[in-house]
């Protein structure tokens, strides 16, 4: 049970990736039984991608919480900034791509972003964090 | 465009989803991240479980955003 702040994103973070693991094996077993190579392709894509983007989000705040309060600011809504520029680039290029399964694309996302919520909830509420650290 | 059809637009309608799904979450982090740095501001012992508490906020408002930006795959 993490007891301060860096601790629990430590977690955090590799919990987000082990569940990112899980979504690529259960998503690529599934899309691919559905949609055959296409669908395989799509779940690892949109786990990694779901993965990348929760793991930028908790290293953006450990990285920027070192730093005092503008480079915090700057640091977690830069990250939010490049993290959605990506996105939209990685959207734009996939969308002619006809090695992928659109609809299993979109589910691999989603099931990882809300399957990655839960994984923050529970942590969140598990921790037992002091009011005054340092 | 022609004379009687003045409201026709060409191009991709995803674009316009893909900036919907970019400006509500682009302004609910925002407002989170400063909300946090004023708690912090006024209760600098308070950062860590401020920052943590920002981060949650962050990790459900930004779900939006990449549900919002992935739709196009099945709406297309």
């Amino acid at each position: 049970m993490p007891t301060t702040s860096a601790a629990l994103f430590s977690k955090a973070l590799k919990l987000s990736l082990l569940l990112a693991a899980a979504v690529a094996v259960a998503g690529g077993g599934i899309g691919f039984l559905i949609y055959g190579t296409p669908g395989l392709y799509s779940a690892l894509i949109g786990a990694a991608v779901a993965a990348v983007f929760g793991a930028m989000t908790i290293l953006s705040i450990s990285i920027g919480a070192k730093l005092p309060l503008g480079g915090f600011y700057g640091m977690v809504l830069g990250g939010w900034l490049i993290k959605l520029l990506l996105f939209a680039v990685l959207m734009g290029l996939l969308q002619s791509a006809t090695f992928i399964s659109g609809p299993m694309f979109f589910f691999a996302v989603v099931a990882s972003v809300l399957g990655g919520l839960a994984v923050d909830s529970y942590l969140v509420l598990s921790a037992k964090l002091p009011a005054v650290e340092n | 465009m022609d004379a009687v059809n003045i409201a026709e637009l060409s191009g991709n309608i995803a674009v316009v989803g893909y900036g919907l799904a970019a400006i509500g979450p682009g302004i609910g982090v925002g407002l989170v991240v400063s909300k946090t740095i004023e708690s912090i501001a006024r209760q600098p012992e308070l950062a860590g479980r401020l920052q943590v508490t920002m981060w949650l906020g962050i990790a459900f408002t930004e779900a939006l955003a990449l549900i919002g930006l992935a739709t196009p795959f099945i709406f297309a």
